[in-house]
């Protein structure tokens, strides 16, 4: 007698791998595509070449629009972390009865559709002169990545025993003694890891940028949206083989950072 | 002790912070979300009620003209599609990864998670490059003999559906997973010792201890659909506008901001409200990809 | 298949494991395992984890499918049957109470997959939960149970179809003390009545030795040794029975000659003659050997036939029924004595010189070093 060949695990399996791919396929289509020599983005790709590269590295505009990003992401990075772990720290250490109300607007940015957050800073950017202009788009990337930074942090935080700091502060520590030498220590990990996730979060932010860029103040997707939208050049597969670089990179650095964690 | 007369505000010991401290550190959160979030949603609603003079016309106006009706229609359809398709697709790969392990959880894990991180406008321009009519499926399709002519796939509603489905499949499977992944194992074996066939196992036991995951994920997906605005403009035909397409027409085009406010007001009231309603059954820090 | 019958016949299965083999890539969960179990017996597979225990249980179970050997209960040979047609009970170390389902729907689960009605499942289910002592309960969710009560529910469960063989993965493990001790009656009380076959999977050999008719003691998935609790604990097969079940005493020996008795050297430079039966495995003269006796059997002070030991005392241990003596013996190596109605011993104390005698039939031998 021989054991049964299981049938419906290698169905279930091979339906999962077809997912698998449809989730895949799309992200790494671009890569082949951006060293094609095609002008229009035929398939199969033809060819090998770096001038959709070589295009975006020499264009003015793509650098300013990555120039752009790259500050407003590190900015939002910095502001959302810092804020993000100062109001989680008194939410989970503090004697607060704003638990729900911390709980909802946390959700909020969430929840409320990103077209209709990004209309009402339209509207409200224009009339006190931050649209298009970066302490604008840090503001509104700030309120988007926070929630990701209250989560994260939260769990870190979650996990250091409150005696800990307790035990320090019996040793003559002050409270920010305590938490600078005990506490962030041993949630330093997960805070640089929510920095890394408002970084990407922000720089692939494309619906709220969209609307607050200005003409000459343009981020990255708003510019990529325009280039999608109207002629859909080679350029873009590269640009987005260096943002799937980019990704990979922030994915293992984050999970560099979680195993390094004494919290995880 | 100097603190020990004091009010019990301002007392602080070792493990909990003091009311002032709570306070203060606070205080730049609620500020940044008062003013860039509360504020400029709270205005909108004001001005759909408000200009051009105080009235629900511009609410009458989404309801009673037909076509915009349609609109409103069409996106509730098109999120309902890509809800469907996302559970179809996803619970399947939610199961297997609570199941596997090793080498083949990690694998399936960064299939799901890496496209969660990377940009929605490359996952869109992906499918506008592999919808195209010289793409990889119409060449695929004419290369295996199934047309002689390439079908017209961008810039249709299945586009949007099928590109959408693909955007936010992750938010459907990590909630599924959360909730397949604090099954034990033993329940599945309980079951077919006890006598119960792998469908009857499924059926009676996976699935009624999942749902609470199913719906989170459901409800995750179709509140984000409602609202999506970079995929159904790219790749969506300007004839089947949704929702936030129109919005951003009645802004960039028409300039009618007391319309715009309105159909920005009715999609965030209903999505504010059905996220209310099932307040209890959404898990957002599942979302973080750190499930595990 | 005839549920309604089977409450009258409900005998338990003889149980025939065979040359069982489970490799994980390299390694060897389970390395050639025959056990036979006689219809109605209580057998324990007891052993460390990673011993193969589980291993073999869920074999029997069908969760996992052996390498090679097989499996049969009665004459079907079931080593590759799916679970759910195998038709046994199994209790698991975690309850597995499905949480969505009321007490009784648990315990009527399986007779909805075996295609009862609701009103017969309902009936016979209620049946079960009053075999277990908790009638009343059904419309509880499990959440609202007590651990003791969650697993008798379980029990209730896996027996509520009469099935001939009732597995169970450490299903006490999970309990405190009391109720643990309190579970164990229950169990061998419901054996009794149902007069079903159990295996019974533990790392706790006080369980093994109370509850089972016979304990089969594993390592490195293998069988050290089968038998009842007495064999086991008075006269182990080998050196890790010997260390394993129960506390025992070594002393590292030489053997100086094998005959009608064994005369062996022991560290301090005594030689002690043994009778030939104290040899639990075959030795010969020159060879290393190791003395096993139980801290139980020695006895305070030279009089008594028997050899005898001086021990230097280090602790002594209040024990409640007994006292436990700790030192070393002129070697240095540790003895521990444990002697009963401790009150005249009060004059000891710690550095004290004491004899103790061991009786020539409490010692045994094996070969090898401690």
């Amino acid at each position: 007698m021989k054991p049964p060949t299981d049938r419906g695990s290698l169905a279930l399996g091979a339906y999962v791998y077809a997912v698998l791919a449809f989730i895949i396929v799309p992200l790494v289509i671009v890569i082949p595509m951006s060293f094609s020599q095609n002008d229009y983005l035929a398939f199969p790709p033809s060819g090998f070449t770096l001038k959709w590269y070589a295009e975006y590295f020499d264009s003015r505009q793509w650098r300013a629009a990555t120039w752009l990003s790259v500050q407003v992401a590190l900015l939002t990075a910095l502001f959302a972390s810092v804020i993000g772990t100062a109001a989680t720290y008194a939410m989970i250490r503090g004697r607060s009865r704003l638990v729900t109300v911390f709980q909802i607007l946390l959700i909020g940015p969430i929840i409320v559709p990103h077209i209709a957050l990004a209309v009402g800073l339209y509207l409200f950017f224009q009339t006190i002169g931050l649209s298009g202009t970066i302490p604008g788009f840090v503001l509104a990337h700030t309120v988007l990545t926070l929630p990701f930074v209250v989560f994260t942090m939260a769990a870190a935080l979650g996990k250091v025993d409150a005696n800990l700091e307790a035990a320090a502060m019996s040793c003559g520590a002050s409270r920010f003694q305590a938490f600078r030498l005990v506490t962030l220590p041993l949630v330093l990990p997960s805070l640089a890891s929510s920095a890394l996730f408002a970084f990407i979060i922000s720089f692939d932010e494309p619906v709220v940028s969209f609307f607050l860029s200005g003409v000459r103040q343009k981020t990255l997707p708003r510019r990529m949206f325009e280039d999608i939208e109207q002629n859909l050049t080679p350029v873009i597969p590269a640009i987005a083989t260096l943002l799937i670089v980019l990704s990979i990179l922030i994915l293992l650095g984050a999970h560099v950072l979680r195993s390094r964690s004494v919290t995880r | 002790m100097m603190e020990a007369g004091r009010s019990h505000f301002w007392h602080s010991d070792g493990r909990q912070l003091s009311g002032l401290s709570t306070l203060l550190l606070l205080l730049p959160f609620f500020a940044i979300i008062a003013f860039v979030f509360v504020y400029p949603i709270l205005q909108l609603l004001v001005i759909s009620v408000l200009e051009p003079h105080p009235t629900l016309d511009n609410y009458a106006r989404v309801v009673e003209n037909p076509v915009h009706m349609r609109v409103l229609m069409r996106t509730l359809w098109t999120a309902t599609l890509v809800t469907a398709l996302s559970v179809v697709l996803g619970f399947p790969v939610a199961y297997y990864m609570s199941r596997a392990k090793g080498t083949v959880a990690a694998l399936v894990a960064v299939c799901v998670i890496l496209p969660l991180w990377s940009s929605v406008l490359v996952r869109t321009a992906a499918w506008s490059f592999l919808f195209q009519r010289n793409g990889l499926i119409n060449s695929a399709l004419m290369a295996l003999g199934l047309t002689s002519e390439p079908f017209k796939l961008l810039y249709t509603q299945s586009a949007v559906v099928i590109a959408m489905a693909h955007v936010l499949l992750p938010f459907m499977i990590l909630p599924i997973y959360g909730a397949l992944r604090s099954i034990p194992n033993d329940y599945g074996r309980a079951a077919a010792v006890l006598g119960a066939t792998r469908l009857r196992t499924f059926l009676e036991v996976i699935l009624p201890l999942s749902l609470p995951g199913v719906v989170s994920g459901s409800l995750l997906v179709f509140l984000t659909a409602l609202g999506f605005f970079i995929t159904p403009a790219l790749l969506g035909s300007p004839q089947e506008m949704m929702i936030s397409t129109l919005v951003s027409k009645q802004i960039r085009e028409v300039l009618d901001w007391p319309f715009a406010a309105a159909l920005v007001g009715v999609l965030t009231v209903f999505v504010t409200l059905l996220a209310i309603v099932f307040s209890k059954t959404l898990r957002f820090d599942r979302l973080m990809g750190n499930a595990s | 298949m005839n549920i309604a019958s089977a409450r009258q016949s409900a005998t338990g299965a003889s149980i025939r494991i065979s040359r069982l083999e489970k490799r994980f890539g390299a390694v060897s969960a389970v390395d050639g395992v025959d056990i036979d179990i006689a219809a109605g017996e209580f057998v324990a597979l007891l052993g460390p984890s990673g011993s193969g225990k589980t291993t073999i249980l869920m074999s029997v179970a069908g969760f996992e499918f052996p390498t090679s050997g097989t499996i049969h209960v009665d004459s079907e040979d079931l080593t590759y049957v799916p679970s759910n047609r195998r038709n046994l009970g199994m209790v698991f170390q975690n309850y597995t109470l499905f949480p969505h389902l009321s007490i009784l729907d648990n315990v009527a689960f399986p007779l909805k997959m075996r295609g009862l009605r609701t009103a017969e499942r309902h009936a016979r289910a209620e049946a079960a939960l009053a075999t277990v002592r908790l009638a009343g309960y059904g419309h509880r969710r499990p959440n609202e149970l007590s651990g003791g009560q969650q697993q008798r529910v379980a029990l209730a469960r896996a027996i509520v179809y009469q099935p001939r063989v009732l597995l169970m993965d450490e299903p006490l493990s999970a309990l405190d003390k009391n109720l643990r001790e309190d579970m164990q009656l229950e169990i061998k009380r419901l054996h009794a009545e149902l007069g079903i076959t159990v295996i019974f999977v533990t790392h706790d050999q006080s369980e093994a030795l109370t509850m089972a008719d016979r304990i089969a003691v594993l390592r490195d998935g293998k069988i050290q040794q089968i038998g009842p609790a007495r064999q086991l604990y008075e006269r182990p097969t080998n050196l890790f029975t010997a260390g394993f079940i129960g506390e025992m005493n070594f002393v590292d020996v030489a053997v100086q000659s094998v005959g009608d008795d064994i005369s062996v050297a022991l560290p301090w430079g005594e030689t002690w003659r043994l009778p030939a039966t104290a040899a639990v495995e075959r030795l010969a003269a020159g060879e290393a050997a190791v003395l096993a006796v139980r801290p139980e059997r020695l006895q305070l002070g030279a009089g008594s036939p028997g050899q005898v030991v001086t021990v230097t005392l280090s602790d002594i241990v209040y024990a409640g029924s007994a006292l436990l003596l700790i030192g070393r013996l002129p070697d240095g190596t540790e003895m521990r004595a444990r002697i009963p109605g401790a009150s005249q011993l009060s004059s000891l104390a710690p550095g004290d010189v004491a004899s103790f005698t061991i009786p020539t039939e409490a010692m045994l031998l094996y070969r090898g070093k401690r």
